[in-house]
C-alpha cells in the first residue's frame, strides 16, 4: 500500500544478492520466499517452536520466521538452496537419502540448515549429540531414527573425505 | 477375485530402493501449496469464532471493507447464496441425526474456531488487519465443553430440536455375549480414555481457488490427500458440474488423514474467489489449525472381557463413546464406528456386543487421523488382556499367543465386521520376543532394576485393516463414497513409460513404490518410469482417496495388472519384429529379446516407434495402436497386515516422566515393495502414537476454550523424545491382492499407543499401576503412582 512505511533489505542469499521493499513487520521468511523467490524455506509455525524455517544468518542457524527482514540487511545467508554442489546432492543431502531421512520433506530444510551447522560445530558427533542437536526441529514424519542415522553417516563421509583429501596432498 | 499378473522378475520389488523423489525435495525445489502463486493471485483469511456456543446477533463489516488493499468480506449469509452446507459422506449409524454446518455460521457458533467470516485482501498481512475490524455480537448460549457434560440428564443441548446431544447409537452383536459374561471365571474391564489430538502434518492446510464464472470453471489447487473426492464435493456443495472443476495437488507436507477431509476453508476460498474475480489463495496458520483441521482421537471407550480360568477369551462388551464436535465432519463418525468394529483385534471372541454411541459437544468437528479408530481398538484388546493377564497369573506372551486364529483358520471373520485374509500372527509374536531377548532389553531391564530404575518393556499386538475397500461394501456400511482404485500405464514412442494414478503422494514415497511395480511389472529400468499423480483433468479417478493403506495395496495391485497386459502387448510386438513367437519372448531392462538368446533382441524404444510412429510393417495387424492399459481394481475384501512392538521405558517416580529407551517391531505387512520406506512409514506412524500416548492433548477448559493452540502448548514429540526403531519382517502375501501387499501405512498409529501403557505398567509393577488414559503426561502418572503408593501403605 502507498502509504504504508517501506524499508529497504539487502542481503547476500546463497552467493546472489537480493534486493527488496518491505514492510517493517515482514519477517525473514517471508522475504527470503517471496522477495527472493527461494520457496525451499518452510513455515510450519511461525512461532519459532519447529524450526522448518531455519536459515543460517552469518553462518549461524536462525529462525527466519522469528527474524524480521530489516534485522537481515547486510547479512550473509545460507538457505537450503544453496547446499548442493553444482548439480550434485552436497554429502548430508546424500546421506538424507540413502538413509530415508524425509519422507513429506516439509521439515527437511531446517532439519539440512541445522545438521549443517551442528556438524560444522561438531564433525565428530554422538547419537545423543545428533538428537540434541536435531530436536529445535519437529519432524512429523520419520520418526527421526532414519535422520539420526543420516546425520551420523554424513558426518562419517565428511571425515571420510578430509582424510583422502589429506592423504592426496 | 481378480485374475493376478505376478511381476515375472523382482530386480526392484522387494528391494531399499533410494527415493526418486528426494533430489526434489532434498534442495529446496519442492512444491508445496503456499509456494504456488498464480497469476493475479490474492490472499484470504477467516475470521473464527471466539467462543464455544453463541447466537450471533449482529455482523458489521464495513470498517474491513473499507480498508485499502480489502478485495472482499463475506459472512456466512453471503455464502449461502452460493454454497450448500458441508458434506458427511459417512453414516454409519443407521437414523443418525446428521448435524450438517456451511463454511461460515449463519446464526449459530457451536465452537471455538468456526467460520463467521472471511476477507480476500491483497495479502495475507492485510487480510488479518481487515479481521480484526470486522465486529460481531455474539449473544452467549450455555455451553457443553466434554462429553460427560454432554451425556449430563440436565445437559443444555447443542441442536434444541433434538431430545439430547445424542447424534447416534449403534450394537454390533455376535453370540451370547451376557452368557459368556454369565458363566465366565474372570472378567476384567476399565474405562480407558484417549483425548483430543490432530495429525498435525507441519505443513498446514491450503488452497488456492480460480472461480470464474466466465470461463465457466472452478480451478483448485489443494492440500489433499483425496482430490477425486474434493472434486465430487465442491461439485456437490456449489452444484456445479464436476467436468467444470479441476482440483490439482501440489507437493503435501504431511498428510496423516487430516487432509483427507473436506473443509470449509474450500468452500470459502472458492465463494471469494467468485466474488472477487481473483484467484484467492487461503491458508491456515499454525495458530487456526488447532481448531480448523480435524479434531481426533477423543473417545472413551468403557468395555469389558470374560475369560475362562485357562487364559480363553470368551466374551467381550462395552460403549465407545465419541466426543463429536459442533456439527459432523467430513468421515462423521466413522473412525469411532472403526474403533468399535476393530476392538477384539487379533483374538477370537466368539461372543462380543459393542456398542457406540456418537455424541455432540461444543467442539471441533471430529474428523480423520491415521489410524483412524483403530489405535483405540487396540487399546482396548491389549490393554484388556494384559490385565486378564495379571489376574490370571499367567504370561501376558502365553494369553496372546492361546487366543490367536491359527494360520489355518483364516479366512478369520472377526465377529463384527472385518475378515481377516491371513496371518501368522503366533510367528509374529516370537519374532518380537526373541528380537527382544537378542537386544539384551530382559538383562538391561534386571540390571536397571537392581539399581534402583523403574525399567518396564512393553507389548503390544496390532491388527491394521488396509486396502480399503470393497466398494459394494462400503456403501453398504454407510460410505457415500467407493474404494477402488484406477491406474494408467503407458509407453511412449521412445519406450519409456509413465504411471498415472489418483493416488496423492504426501511423503510416503508413493511414486518409488510405483515405479519399482511398474518397471518390474515391465521389465524396464526404474529410470525409464515416470509416475503422474495429484490432477484430477489428466489422472484416474480415485475411489475414497489415499488413506485406509489403500496406496500400496489397491494401486499396487492395479499397476500389477496393468504392467501385466501391456507386457503382453509389448511381447506380441516384439515377436512381429522379431519374427518370434511372443511366448518365446522376455523382457529385461528394456529390451525384449528370445528366451535364451540375447543377440536377437530389440529395444523398448522399438517397439515405441512401431506402436505409434512407423506401424507399416512393424505393428502387426491385429493390433492398435499406441501402448497403454488401464485398470480399475476394486478389491474382493480388504487385507490385515498385523505386528508385535516391543518397547523398553524408564519412569521417573519423582517425576512421573516417561523416557523410551528403545523400540521394536515385528511385522507382517504381506510383500513389502521397499523395506527402507516401509521401515520410514512404521516409524514415522509410532512416534506420532508415542506423542499421542504421553505428550499431545487439546486441552480444554469449561466454557470450551482450547488452551493448547500453539507448538508451546501442544507438544509434540523431538528428535530427543523418540527411541530409536529396530523392525523385523515376515512375510504373508494378501492372497486376494495381485502382488500381495497388505499396507502398513497405520501400522505404527495403532501399534504405539497401548504399548506405551504396557511398557509403563510394566516398569511399575510393584506398584500394580494400570495406564488407562492418554496422553500418560507426567502430572497423570504421578497421580497414579501416588495413588498406587497409599494404597500400598495403607494395605
Ligand atoms: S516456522 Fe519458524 S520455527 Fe516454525
Ligand atoms: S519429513 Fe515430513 S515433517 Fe519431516
Amino acid at each position: 500500500m502507498s502509504d504504508k512505511h517501506t524499508v529497504t533489505v539487502t542481503v547476500t542469499v546463497n552467493g546472489q544478492v537480493y534486493t527488496g521493499d518491505c514492510e517493517p513487520r515482514m519477517t525473514l521468511a517471508d522475504f527470503l520466499r517471496h522477495e527472493c523467490g527461494l520457496t525451499g524455506t518452510h513455515l510450519g509455525c511461525e512461532h519459532g517452536v519447529c524450526g522448518a524455517c531455519t536459515v543460517l544468518l552469518d553462518d549461524v542457524a536462525a529462525r527466519s520466521c522469528l527474524t524480521f527482514a530489516v534485522q537481515a540487511d547486510g547479512a550473509r545467508i545460507t538457505t537450503v538452496e544453496g547446499l548442493a554442489e553444482g548439480e550434485q546432492l552436497n554429502t548430508l543431502q546424500k546421506s538424507f537419502q540413502e538413509h530415508h531421512g524425509l519422507q513429506c520433506g516439509f521439515c527437511t530444510s531446517g532439519m539440512l540448515m541445522c545438521a549443517t551447522e551442528l556438524l560444522r560445530e561438531n564433525p565428530n558427533p554422538t547419537e545423543t549429540e545428533v538428537r540434541e542437536g536435531i530436536s529445535g526441529v519437529l519432524c512429523r514424519c520419520t520418526g527421526y531414527d532414519s535422520i539420526v542415522k543420516s546425520v551420523m553417516a554424513a558426518a562419517g563421509d565428511q571425515r571420510d573425505a578430509v582424510s583422502e583429501a589429506g592423504s592426496a596432498r | 477375485m481378480t485374475t493376478t499378473a505376478e511381476p515375472q522378475e523382482t530386480k526392484y520389488t522387494g528391494k531399499s530402493q533410494q527415493r526418486i523423489e528426494d533430489p526434489r525435495l532434498l534442495t529446496g525445489h519442492g512444491t508445496y501449496i503456499d509456494d504456488i502463486t498464480v497469476p493475479r493471485m490474492i490472499e484470504g483469511a477467516v475470521l473464527r469464532s471466539p467462543v464455544a456456543h453463541a447466537r450471533i446477533t449482529r455482523i458489521d463489516v464495513s470498517k474491513a471493507a473499507e480498508l485499502p488493499g480489502v478485495f472482499a468480506v463475506i459472512t456466512g449469509n453471503d455464502l449461502v447464496e452460493f454454497a450448500g452446507e458441508q458434506p458427511v459422506i459417512w453414516s454409519v449409524i443407521p437414523e443418525q441425526r446428521i448435524a450438517r454446518a456451511h463454511a461460515l455460521a449463519t446464526d449459530t457458533v457451536r465452537w471455538v474456531g468456526q467460520g463467521v467470516a472471511a476477507v480476500a485482501a491483497v495479502d495475507r498481512y492485510v487480510a488479518e488487519d481487515a479481521l480484526e475490524l470486522i465486529e460481531v455480537d455474539y449473544e452467549p448460549l450455555p455451553v457443553v465443553a466434554d462429553l460427560e457434560q454432554a451425556l449430563a440428564p440436565d445437559a443444555p443441548k447443542l441442536y434444541e430440536d433434538w431430545p439430547d446431544n445424542i447424534s447416534g447409537s449403534m450394537t454390533f452383536p455376535a453370540g451370547d455375549a451376557d452368557a459368556a459374561f454369565a458363566e465366565a471365571d474372570v472378567v476384567v474391564g476399565a474405562s480407558f480414555r484417549h483425548h483430543a489430538g490432530y495429525g498435525c502434518s507441519i505443513e498446514t492446510r491450503g488452497c488456492i481457488a480460480n472461480w470464474d464464472v466466465f470461463a465457466g470453471k472452478l480451478d483448485m489447487w489443494l492440500g489433499t490427500q483425496a482430490p477425486n473426492l474434493a472434486r465430487d464435493l465442491l461439485a456437490q456443495v456449489l452444484s456445479l458440474p464436476v467436468d467444470k472443476i479441476r482440483v490439482r495437488t501440489p507437493d503435501l507436507g504431511g498428510g496423516f488423514g487430516l487432509k483427507f477431509d473436506f473443509y470449509p476453508d474450500e468452500i470459502i476460498a472458492a465463494i471469494l474467489s467468485r466474488r472477487t474475480k481473483r484467484p484467492v489463495k487461503l491458508l491456515e496458520d499454525r495458530q487456526e489449525s488447532f481448531v480448523s483441521s480435524s479434531r481426533a482421537r477423543d473417545m472413551r471407550h468403557d468395555f469389558e472381557m470374560a475369560l475362562r480360568s485357562d487364559g480363553t477369551i470368551i466374551g467381550l462388551r462395552g460403549t465407545a463413546y465419541a466426543v463429536l464436535g459442533g456439527a459432523l465432519g467430513t468421515v462423521g463418525s466413522g473412525p469411532p464406528w472403526a474403533s468399535v468394529l476393530a476392538c477384539m483385534g487379533p483374538y477370537k471372541i466368539p461372543n462380543q456386543e459393542l456398542t457406540l454411541k456418537a455424541v455432540m459437544t461444543n467442539r471441533s468437528p471430529y474428523g480423520s487421523y491415521r489410524g483412524w479408530g483403530m489405535p483405540k481398538a487396540n487399546i482396548v484388546h491389549e490393554r484388556l488382556i494384559e490385565f486378564a493377564a495379571r489376574k490370571l497369573g499367567m504370561s501376558r506372551i502365553d494369553l496372546r499367543r492361546m487366543n490367536f486364529p491359527t494360520p489355518e483358520e483364516f479366512p478369520y471373520f472377526s465377529g463384527a465386521a472385518f475378515t481377516y485374509d491371513s496371518g501368522r500372527y503366533a510367528d509374529c509374536l516370537d519374532l518380537a520376543t526373541s528380537a527382544v531377548n537378542e537386544r539384551g532389553w530382559n538383562v538391561r531391564q534386571r540390571e536397571g532394576r537392581e539399581a534402583g530404575r523403574s525399567i518396564g518393556i512393553g507389548y503390544g499386538f496390532h491388527t491394521e485393516v488396509g486396502a480399503f475397500g470393497p466398494s459394494r461394501v462400503l456403501n453398504m456400511v454407510g460410505l457415500d463414497h467407493s474404494g477402488f482404485d484406477e491406474v494408467r500405464i503407458r509407453m511412449d514412442s521412445t519406450g519409456k513409460v509413465t504411471v498415472l494414478s489418483g493416488q496423492s503422494a504426501m511423503g510416503q514415497g508413493t511414486h518409488t513404490t510405483y515405479a519399482q511395480l511398474a518397471a518390474d511389472g515391465l521389465g524396464v529400468p526404474i529410470e525409464d518410469v515416470t509416475i503422474v499423480t495429484g490432477d484430477t483433468e489428466s489422472c484416474p479417478y480415485t475411489g475414497y482417496g489415499t488413506g485406509g493403506s489403500r496406496a500400496a495395496t489397491l494401486g499396487g495391485a492395479a499397476i500389477v495388472n496393468a504392467s501385466g497386459r501391456l507386457k503382453s502387448k509389448i511381447l506380441r510386438i516384439g515377436a512381429e519384429l522379431l519374427e518370434a513367437n511372443p511366448d518365446d519372448l522376455e523382457i529385461s531392462d528394456g529390451r525384449v529379446s528370445v528366451r535364451g538368446a540375447a543377440d536377437a533382441s530389440v529395444s523398448t524404444a522399438d517397439i515405441g516407434y512401431s506402436a505409434y510412429r512407423m506401424l507399416n510393417g512393424r505393428l502387426p495387424e491385429s493390433e492398435t495402436p499406441t501402448l497403454e492399459e488401464i485398470d480399475v481394481f476394486d478389491p474382493a475384501n480388504m487385507t490385515t497386515s498385523y505386528g508385535c512392538t516391543a518397547l523398553l521405558v524408564e519412569v521417573d517416580r519423582q517425576t512421573g516422566a516417561v523416557t523410551l529407551l528403545d523400540c521394536l517391531q515385528a511385522h507382517d505387512a504381506g510383500v513389502i515393495i521397499n523395506p527402507l520406506l516401509a521401515d520410514g512409514q512404521l516409524a514415522g506412524g509410532l512416534a506420532q502414537a508415542f506423542g499421542g500416548g504421553l505428550f499431545e492433548e487439546f486441552v480444554y477448559d469449561e466454557d470450551g476454550q482450547i488452551n493448547t493452540a500453539s507448538f508451546m502448548d501442544y507438544l509434540l514429540p523431538s528428535a530427543t523424545d523418540i527411541p530409536p526403531f529396530h523392525f523385523y519382517h515376515q512375510e504373508t502375501p494378501a492372497p486376494h491382492i495381485p502382488g500381495g501387499m497388505k499396507g502398513l501405512g497405520e501400522a505404527g498409529t495403532i501399534a504405539g499407543v497401548s504399548v506405551v501403557a504396557s511398557a509403563i505398567d510394566d516398569a511399575l509393577s510393584d506398584l500394580g499401576v494400570a495406564v488407562t488414559e492418554f496422553p500418560m503426561t507426567p502430572p497423570r502418572l504421578l497421580e497414579l503412582i501416588r495413588a498406587a503408593q497409599s494404597a500400598g501403605v495403607t494395605a
